[in-house]
């Protein structure tokens, strides 16, 4: 009988947090693009005698991660130090959480590409520094054959939480659309920028293969993934892998693999081979850690709405479809424009499909986000009012909408910058645009007067040209009435 | 629980600390002897400590602000080898 | 009566009143450490210049008007861990031999502010680890009252340098008795405040769960002036109370113990102690109940393991605390071709012996397997003498004990064999595992050695410590300066 294999991922998340300061010094976390080692004190460079002090942001943001992702937040927690050798670790140990980490359990649910819903359990979500980083001038910037390594310790320092689900996820699509979910939540909560090209989200996969047989691939780690592509690449190639070893009878070894996204492969890492003793043991410079309950209330007050809170109540309240609701609940400040617009008396619908096509057209365009985009949900709802009261074609309303965006101007300047007034173009104001259209056509107008029009397409023609003309403020009847007065 | 070569070898690589030959029996002799010391422990009932967690003092939240630090130039300037504004390793390969 | 025989509060007095200048005190201090350094070996590095051009604008502020502080015009020196800008601070160790940080610890800002004057840093174990300055890569320290013997250690520099005059208050730090063994073999005050009492920040650390601040004086003022400085609150240390501190000095003021309960441990008795400390133990005992004292039996049962936690704690800690001297940021680094080699050789050649014991011993009850044997059983050890602490606490308000179980070892005496060397912080390793306060005091002298007792006192009982402290004082004398036929 043929094998079959059922695939087990568990996902390591490290999200760096959005805090100005470092961890556990008061150093800029601001590294990208900034001077190597310039953003360093005697903390995060490892002076000898120096000492850490918690971030309180950074136990708040943890927090309000644990709160969403309903996790049991640890009243009194402490951190450890886990004790390895590497130039990019300061200090030769990392200080993050062991045995009693912030937050404890918690599951995260979504929808996959087919739409059945999935559920994974976190396993827990712990506070640690991240490490500075190293810069390999070989040939082709690889640790392989690079003669000697620079060291930059401005990233060293930088709060991150380390988010560890248990091997529930079956396949690398649901890995994928897991690691989407959590990149959500924490843009969503202002945790992170969640952004994996540029290393403040990174994901670490465990993946193996329990075969039909009874047997157990060994467990295999891997790293380097910095796309939601590529995270779904590698662990599709990894699938196919250890598949086709485990088909012909052969081990998985237990190791941890690089993602390489050129190659489109994974291979096992140089130098990592020996077994890790990190002798943890709590960090002595901290004492344990306490959330207050009231600190903790006050966190859970002024938790924003979540993303996937936002999507049911935008589908119930406003009658959005899913795929809408979805798309809205993508970042926070798209619902609150959404609610903004109907707060300001916007038709739910109609102010949902404008942002989706007109705002975030504009905000793709200029590459900018809501918080500088110019026009305020209120004045997009007092257009949308006029064509809601039928005093605005849609054409006519997005050609304000241009203006109002591109000079930064309320309705009324927009409407007169443009040339459109309120209310319908009609008597005599029609009759000379007709008029002006018919005499600039003349061949056409010959043609219907002379019957030379039996399916009306000239008329449907000139009907078109008053219409764009009146930037489509004419009722269709009139003009159509008008023309059939006009022609006989 | 007795202590040999390998032992004390495998712990001076976890500190990344190299013995010489000449160093390893004297280390063995010497962990036999603390660690004959420490046994004396295992008399002491702790089954009535639950948490080693001393709550007496907790550690402070400080705010999040970002201070400059003035010295950083000092403290480059101590490096034993750098490049520029960077710290200098040799290359870094497996490890035996 | 010389300069450099004066205490602290008298030099600052002297200085504020106009009748002397703090040049003229910093050089007669100077000369007083040229004299005896070739003897004592006490100073890693002396700080002339510095401190010459510290005294020159100090005399212009106070010719100003200002008056920078409490101890202006005061030399002071500090034990070689203690970081300090742009002056090397070695731990006596080849490892930092060249080492100048690139800031000060907070306990140096706050001698600075406070008007001291550093001229010198003092010698040490290598970063702390031993009890007689013989594991200083550089040189080891004489006894000030007998040069063939130890001073003591770790802050074996500041003890010497302290009892022999080149300054009235120098600082230490006391991981398992660091600033009291010394003091105690010195014949001087040398105090351990309460765990999270003094900053740590900026000292480099030996047991950051152990490791203490304190200052050496020759005058119980001198000492709670000193305390006054340093004891304060620092945002840069989680580990430091933010509370408020008492006014120390307000215990000089006490004449009498009425109503206060002074404990003898009991296990402390079936220990093998040199009949001088005893002696000076009885001394003591006498002097408190004529002050009016009551003595009770208090008792610790399980202060007998203190010496094993100690040995695991103490290294475990180490161990990490050490791990970042690797060859890369600064002090040593050997040539090499690979970062593995850059590891071993820098640390091979970089730390001594003694050191190099202790890391291993560290490393090994962390590691895989034998945390919960060694380590967390320690601790959970600990856990169960700070209760006894507490205890006894309920039935005494402060613990009269030896300091040492001998009196200063000659040199050479202990250093091959470590687990005696370990057996002088008997006594002193206790109040370190428990986060408490305690003082080495000179008891005495026999055949021209001093001889040192101790009391230990609860959590943020300093004032417990130094109302009793100040009756001795009275009834027994205070230190006399060493150094006096040399
Ligand atoms: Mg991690
Ligand atoms: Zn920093």
């Amino acid at each position: 009988m043929a094998l079959t294999f059922q695939t087990v991922i568990g996902l390591e998340i490290h999200v760096q947090l959005a805090t100005k300061s470092k961890l556990f010094c008061a150093c800029s976390t601001d590294y990208i693009g900034a001077r190597p080692n310039s953003n360093v004190c005697p903390v995060c460079l490892g002076q000898p005698g120096s000492l850490p002090v918690v971030n309180g942001r950074a136990v708040e943001l943890a927090v309000m991660v644990g709160l969403a992702l309903g996790s049991t937040v640890q009243q009194a927690t402490r951190f450890h130090r886990k004790n390895y050798f590497y130039p990019d670790l300061s200090k030769d140990y990392q200080i993050s959480q062991y045995d009693l980490p912030i937050c404890a359990g918690g599951r995260l649910s979504f929808r996959d590409d087919d739409g059945v819903e999935v559920s994974v359990a976190i396993t827990r979500a712990h506070l640690e520094e991240d490490a500075g980083k190293l810069v390999h001038p070989s040939a082709d910037g690889r640790l392989a054959g690079a003669r000697y390594s620079l060291v930059d310790y401005n990233r060293s320092g930088v709060p991150l939480l380390e988010i560890v689900s248990e091997p529930d996820i079956t396949s690398p699509a649901h890995a994928r659309r897991y690691t989407e979910e959590i990149r959500r939540l924490v843009r969503c909560l202002g945790v992170s920028d969640g952004d994996m090209e540029s290393g403040s989200l990174r994901v670490d996969a465990n993946i193996s293969q329990k075969v039909s047989d009874g047997r157990w691939g060994s467990r295999v780690e891997i790293k380097n993934m910095n796309s939601l592509r590529s995270l779904e690449r590698a662990l599709e190639y990894e699938v196919k892998r250890q598949r086709k070893v485990l088909g012909e009878g052969g081990e998985i070894r237990q190791e941890t693999r690089h993602w390489d996204d050129g190659e489109g492969k994974t291979r096992p890492m140089r130098g990592k081979e020996e077994a890790h003793d990190y002798r943890y043991f709590p960090d002595p410079d901290l004492p344990p850690l306490i959330v207050e309950s009231d600190r903790l209330k006050g966190i859970a007050a002024v938790m924003p709405e979540l993303p996937w809170q936002a999507e049911s109540r935008l589908v119930s309240a406003y009658g959005l479809s899913d795929d809408d609701a979805k798309i809205f609940a993508e970042s926070a400040d798209t619902v609150a424009y959404l609610d903004g617009c109907i707060r300001a008396g916007a038709d739910p619908k109609r102010a949902a499909n404008w942002i989706r096509t007109e705002v975030l057209r504009v905000l793709n365009e200029q590459k900018i986000d809501l918080a500088t985009f110019t026009l305020e949900a209120s004045d997009l709802a007092s257009l949308l009012a006029l064509v809601d009261g039928g005093k605005l074609s849609t054409t006519a309303a997005k050609d304000v909408f241009d203006v109002m965006v591109r000079d930064g101007v309320a309705l009324e300047p927009a409407m007169t910058a443009s040339g459109v007034t309120a209310g319908l173009v009609e008597g005599s104001q029609l009759e000379d645009i007709a008029d002006k259209i018919l005499a600039e056509n003349e061949e056409a107008v010959e043609a219907v007067r002379s019957g030379r029009d039996p399916k009306g397409k000239k008329v449907k023609f000139l009907q078109g040209l008053i219409m764009r003309e009146t930037r489509g403020q004419a009722d269709v009847a009139q003009v159509e009435d008008l023309l059939r007065r006009r022609l006989i | 629980m007795a202590v040999g070569e390998k032992e004390v070898r495998h712990v001076a690589q976890l500190a990344r600390l190299e013995v010489d030959d000449g160093e390893v029996a004297a280390l063995v002799e010497h962990f036999n002897t603390i660690l004959g010391h420490f046994e004396r422990l295992k008399e002491v009932d702790t089954s009535s400590v639950a948490d080693v967690l001393d709550n007496a003092v907790v550690t402070p939240w400080r705010d999040d602000e970002v201070r400059i630090w003035e010295n950083r130039d000092e403290a480059l300037a101590q490096a034993p080898d750098r490049d520029g504004d960077y710290f200098r390793v040799p290359q870094i390969l497996e490890e035996a | 009566m010389e300069l450099f025989e004066c205490s602290a509060a008298d030099l600052a007095r002297a200085v504020r009143e106009g009748a002397h200048s703090v040049a003229e005190i910093v050089e007669v201090h100077l000369g007083r450490m040229d004299r005896l350094e070739p003897v004592l070996s006490a100073i890693v590095t002396p700080l002339k210049d510095e401190a010459r051009a510290r005294a020159a604008a100090l005399d212009i502020a106070l010719a100003r008007g200002e008056n920078p502080g409490p101890l202006t015009g005061v030399p002071v020196i500090v034990k070689d861990n203690f970081c300090t800008r742009r002056i090397r601070t070695t731990c006596s160790s080849r490892m930092l031999e060249n080492w100048i940080p690139p800031y000060d610890a907070t306990v140096v800002s706050y001698l600075e502010r406070a008007g001291a004057v550093l001229i010198g840093k003092a010698n040490m174990d290598e970063f702390a680890m031993g009890s007689s300055t013989e594991h200083s890569a550089f040189f080891t320290t004489s006894n000030p009252w007998d040069p063939s013997r130890v001073p003591g250690g770790s802050s074996g520099g500041s003890a010497a340098s302290c009892a022999a005059g080149y300054a009235p208050l120098t600082f230490g730090s006391d991981t398992g008795g660091s600033i009291r063994q010394p003091a105690a073999f010195c014949g001087i005050y040398g105090f351990k405040p309460t765990y999270g009492m003094v900053s740590r920040y900026g000292v480099v650390p030996f047991a950051s769960s152990l490791d203490q601040i304190g200052p050496f004086a020759r005058t119980l003022e001198d000492l709670l002036l000193a305390m006054e400085v340093i004891a304060e609150a620092d945002e840069k240390d989680a580990t430091c109370s933010r509370a408020l501190r008492p006014d120390f000095r307000k215990a000089l003021d006490v004449t009498d113990l009425k109503g206060k309960r002074v404990g003898l441990v009991r296990e402390f008795e079936g220990y093998d102690i040199d009949g001088p400390i005893v002696d000076a133990l009885a001394r003591a005992r006498a002097a408190l109940l004529d002050a009016g004292a009551t003595v009770v039996d208090v008792s610790l049962p399980t202060v007998s393991h203190g010496l094993a936690c100690y040995y695991i704690i103490a290294p475990a800690e180490a161990s990490s605390n050490l791990a970042r001297f690797d060859g890369v940021r600064y002090g040593l680094s050997a040539e090499a071709d690979s970062l593995i080699d850059l590891y071993h050789r820098t640390r091979k050649a970089g730390f001594g012996p003694e050191v190099k014991r202790r890391l291993l011993t560290g490393t090994y009850v962390l590691s895989s397997g034998y945390y919960d044997a060694y380590y967390n059983k320690a601790l959970k050890v600990v856990a169960i003498l700070r209760d006894e602490f507490a205890r006894a606490f309920g039935e005494a308000d402060v613990i009269l004990a030896p300091t040492t179980p001998t009196l200063p070892f000659r040199k050479g005496e202990n250093i091959g064999d470590p687990i005696k060397m370990y057996m002088s912080d008997l006594f002193t390793l206790p109040a370190n595992m428990a986060g408490l306060p305690a003082l080495s005091l000179n008891g005495g002298y026999s055949d021209g050695l001093p001889v040192g007792i101790q009391l230990i006192g609860p959590r943020w009982g300093e004032m417990e410590i130094f109302s009793a402290a100040a009756v001795l004082e009275k009834a027994l004398g205070a230190p006399r300066l060493a150094g006096g036929d040399l």
